[in-house]
């Protein structure tokens, strides 16, 4: 198993007059290498929350999250960071590219922080930038680039570290429909190369190309669909009904 | 426009203040402090009561400098301020815009914000300035030697200048304002803080200009030797500096990243990679700010240095100025006549003469050509000369050995010979005009050091065989002095009636020579208070337009942490994500801020250091020739500077640590 999650619960106490808002209440899931898992839920149902906690960017109330069989929430501070740095890599909303950096520079990024050599990490680079067809616009800053060209880079910084995990937080929603599927198609590809990818999404369409759907409601897991062997268009229908199950807030099946 | 509407106006004026409290609220106090800086300063040129102390009148000189410079100081200072105030609303006024509000009412918000600034900082400024003026006209009569009078005034004058000068400061600050609002579509006012994040360009011509200019500078200010070049060619090497100081922050700085991002070895490292991207960026949002602080600070540490030293070795001036407590100066007359006017007034006034000179002197304003000193020519001195120009005196033999105790024999044609620079002549013969001298000897020092008589040139003193050869070497020259008797001792006795045995002694050579022919008496004490009032009078507006200038450098540091906190909030997020510890990113971030904000301050020093060859020789025309003394003083307030701008950068890094909220 890669990853666990057990028994996850997160308050939020404001800071002003402890009013408390408890975004997970008990979360429980499984993840297995080379799964491809999207999560879907409400707005406010806590997904971001969950993926901050799996990233160790926060620290979770009660419960545990273990990858690899190891606890990642008890880590110290440092242990965090190369934790994160070793297995982890993120695809965000908003891209979260440094605009003080060329394209090439946000990809080397979490290889210079490592410490790597310049010429190993040349050799990483030239394979990734392919793959994603980014090879052309290595010099260029995040500025001169499209959306999806961003996007893309910022997948490609996730990938140069070969990470155990993929963390995508709503990796399509800044982009339009012609960059978000071909921005799936590579996600697809990627994960059918063996990588692990955990995505939070709104869209349907998105989802629809996940292995696994899992759905948040009131700070739980919900609901779950598996792929098995249907086709994208019958994945899709089945999360859109579902998805209006859960909004008129009807019964929990399996 | 009704009545409920205008109210809504005020109220998000008011409304938008309060939400950006963290920059309007040191603006406000900005513009608190500037008003009443103004008004201080205005009101003692202004006042009677120093008008009617003695030398009232100079003192009030020097602070009408003191009030344009910061009427000057306020205008550009407070304009620049609102005009960045403003680019960093230009996308919440954007906002405004699209949300439905008219670029007419905008404009209208805006007045009522300008409008509540002007009232507070106008009524606080006033009100500080009228309780401030008290104490800084106590202050500064304490650094005149004056007594304290009691009473206090208010100048209806003064107020209305303040009301009038700021008015039209922020005036200029809205008419800016409307301009900007006019000028932008709502899509651009959005984006309007985003502007300019492009990756700046090496500017190689740029960056060599700098480099020439700073060397330019530089070398001015080390190789001056004469003081009069130095008066001349002061201000070309402020300009240079100056030019010099905004390139290297704009060129030079990014020119060096760009050549350190080029390197790859250097920069693909943990550490220099994050810091040399990122500092590249900020050199680009910052230089002109930065070198806008390094100028302010070498203006600062100048101003402060130099009247500091002037007032501390106030003393040490007046003896440069004065050798002895009385000096006495009579044209082709008689010494007698002087010893005798002198012994008669000491019996009189209980007072005993010691350290007595008696000497003869006369000199020539000449050029140092390269075979030789020729006069100079009519009409006076042109800036071409101003390396040539040289003062040659003649003295007498007998007087020379007299005072030196040596037994000293010379020919007609042979001279002893003093330069009163560093430079040894290292020649034998000196030709003057059309003559030949044989150089008998080349002297280390001279028994009167009568630099006090011809402070500012290089001189020649040529010790000669008699007075009359030395009446000879003059004959007929235009810019020559006739022979001059001296007589000068310092007093003995009761000391409080020095300054009226000065004065009854000048009487007395009135008497015997009326206006027939030049003579001279000077009093060393006589003369303190003179020296004292304007050396305090410029300590006095050298600390206050030091304060002034700080403050400025205070408030550009600030909105500097401020804005960048902003941007480094986002970096930082981004940079946790993708593996950076908390402990790494915030060393990182201070290690970027403080080279940024140390930077100049470095520069300012060296820029002192650079420039201290030449001020001292500017402080000699002040006649303090003290340097150590002024190098004491120059690294004092360095040493203090330093500190202030390091706890000034602490207290603003905490605002700066909130909004990153590492
Ligand atoms: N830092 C915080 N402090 C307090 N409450 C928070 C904080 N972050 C999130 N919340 C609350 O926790 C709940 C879950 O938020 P979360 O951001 O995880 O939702 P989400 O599922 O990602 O929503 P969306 O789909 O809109 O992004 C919300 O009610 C939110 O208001
Ligand atoms: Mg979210």
């Amino acid at each position: 198993m890669l990853l666990e999650v057990n028994n996850l619960k997160k308050i939020y106490t404001t800071r002003f007059g402890g009013n408390q808002v408890q975004a997970l209440t008990n979360v429980t899931f499984d993840v297995e290498e080379g799964e491809y898992v999207a999560i879907m839920g409400e707005s406010g149902s806590g997904k971001t929350t969950l993926l901050n906690i799996l990233a160790a960017l926060d620290k979770p109330t009660g419960g545990d999250v273990l990858l690899e069989g190891k606890s990642i929430v008890h880590l110290g501070e440092k242990e965090i960071s190369a934790f994160r740095r070793k297995n982890l890599g993120f695809v965000f909303q908003d891209f979260n590219l440094l605009d003080t950096f060329s394209v090439k520079d946000n990809i080397l990024l979490p290889l210079v922080l490592a410490g790597e050599e310049y010429t190993t990490m040349r050799g990483k680079l030239h394979p990734v930038a392919q793959q994603l067809g980014i090879s052309d616009i290595l010099e260029k800053f995040p500025y001169e680039i499209s959306g999806g060209q961003k996007q893309r880079t910022a997948v490609a910084r996730a990938l140069i570290t070969n990470p155990r995990l993929i963390l995508a937080d709503e990796p399509t929603g800044a982009l339009d429909s012609k960059a978000a599927s071909q921005l799936l198609k590579l996600f697809r590809q990627i994960n059918e190369a063996g990588q692990t990818v955990l995505m939070v999404t709104h869209s349907t369409m998105a989802a629809s190309h996940a292995k696994r759907v899992l759905f948040i409601k009131d700070g739980r897991v919900y609901h779950q669909i598996y792929r098995g062997q249907m086709e994208n268009e019958e994945m899709y229908h089945m999360i859109s009904d579902t998805l209006t199950l859960l909004a008129t807030g009807g019964d929990h099946y399996e | 426009m009704n009545k409920g509407n205008r109210g809504m106006y005020r109220k998000l004026a008011m409304q938008n203040i309060k939400n950006h409290h963290r920059t309007y609220v040191p603006y406000i106090l900005t513009c608190i402090c500037t008003t009443a800086m103004f008004y201080i300063m205005n009101f003692l040129n202004a006042s009677k009561g120093v008008g009617k102390l003695p030398h009232g009148a100079d003192v009030q000189m020097i602070l009408v400098m003191g009030t344009w410079v910061i009427a000057i100081f306020s205008v550009i200072f407070l304009f620049y301020t609102n005009g960045f105030l403003m680019k960093k609303r230009k996308k919440e006024i954007g906002l405004y815009n699209i949300l439905g509000m008219e670029k007419k009412h905008i404009a209208r918000v805006l007045f009522w914000e300008i409008c509540v600034v002007a009232a507070v900082s106008l009524v606080l400024g006033i009100f500080l300035g009228i309780v401030g003026s008290k104490l800084m006209f106590m202050i500064l009569l304490k650094l005149i030697h004056m007594p304290v009078p009691l009473g206090f005034e208010v100048s209806v004058d003064v107020i209305g200048n303040t009301v009038l000068l700021f008015c039209i400061i922020y005036l200029m600050s809205y008419l800016n304002n409307l301009r900007q609002i006019h000028l932008a579509k709502p899509v651009d006012l959005l984006s309007g803080e985003h502007v300019g994040e492009r990756e700046p360009k090496s500017n190689w011509l740029l960056a060599l200009m700098g480099l020439l200019c700073l060397g330019g500078g530089y070398y001015i200010a080390i190789s001056t030797e004469s003081v009069l070049t130095a008066l001349t060619y002061f201000f070309p090497a402020v300009i240079l500096v100056m030019i010099g100081t905004y390139c290297l922050f704009t060129a030079i700085s990014i020119v060096v990243l760009k050549l350190l991002r080029k390197n790859k070895k250097f920069y693909y490292k943990t550490r220099h990679f994050v810091s040399v991207s990122g500092l590249i960026y900020r050199m680009k949002q910052n230089a002109v700010g930065l070198a806008n602080i390094c100028i302010l600070s070498t203006g600062v540490l100048l101003m402060i240095s130099t009247t500091v030293s002037l007032y501390v070795g106030r003393e040490s001036v007046l003896e440069g100025r004065y050798p002895r407590e009385i000096q006495m100066q009579v044209e082709e007359q008689e010494l007698s006549d002087l010893e005798t006017i002198s012994e008669t007034l000491l019996q009189e006034y209980e007072l005993k003469a010691e350290d007595e000179l008696r000497f003869h002197f006369t000199n020539e304003i000449m050029l140092r050509e390269e075979d030789g000193f020729v006069s100079q020519p009519e009409g006076g001195y042109t800036s071409e000369m101003t390396d040539k120009v040289v003062g040659v005196a003649y003295i007498p033999l007998d007087e020379y050995n007299l005072y030196s105790g040596r037994e000293v024999t010379l020919k007609e044609n042979q001279v002893l010979l003093f330069v009163n620079t560093k430079k040894e002549y290292n020649k034998d013969e000196i030709r003057i005009k059309d003559k030949t001298l044989q150089v008998k000897e080349e002297l280390e020092e001279i028994f009167i050091d009568v630099k006090s008589y011809l402070p500012t040139t290089t001189t020649y003193y040529l010790v000669v065989d008699s007075l009359d050869t030395a009446r000879k070497m003059v004959e007929g020259a235009k810019y020559g002095s006739p022979v001059c008797s001296f007589f000068m001792y310092n007093l003995e006795g009761d000391e409080s009636r020095f300054i009226d045995f000065t004065d009854e002694l000048m009487e007395r050579m009135r008497d015997k020579y009326q206006d027939e022919v030049y003579w001279m008496v000077e009093g060393r004490s006589a003369n303190r208070d003179t020296f004292q009032r304007i050396d305090g009078g410029f300590l006095f507006l050298g600390v206050f337009l030091g304060c002034l200038f700080l403050m400025g450098t205070t408030l550009i540091i600030y909105y500097k942490q401020v804005s960048e906190g902003y941007e480094d909030h986002y970096r930082f997020q981004i940079m946790r994500k993708v593996g950076m510890s908390k402990k790494e990113v915030k060393s990182s971030i201070r290690s970027q801020i403080l080279m940024v904000f140390f930077l100049p301050l470095v520069m300012a020093m060296i820029h002192i250091a650079m420039a201290f060859p030449l001020i001292s020789r500017l402080m000699a025309l002040m006649y303090l020739t003290n340097v150590p003394l002024f190098a004491v003083c120059t690294v004092a307030t360095a040493g203090v500077f330093a500190m202030v701008y390091g706890v000034i950068f602490l207290f603003t890094a905490r605002t700066y640590d909130k909004i990153v909220n590492v």
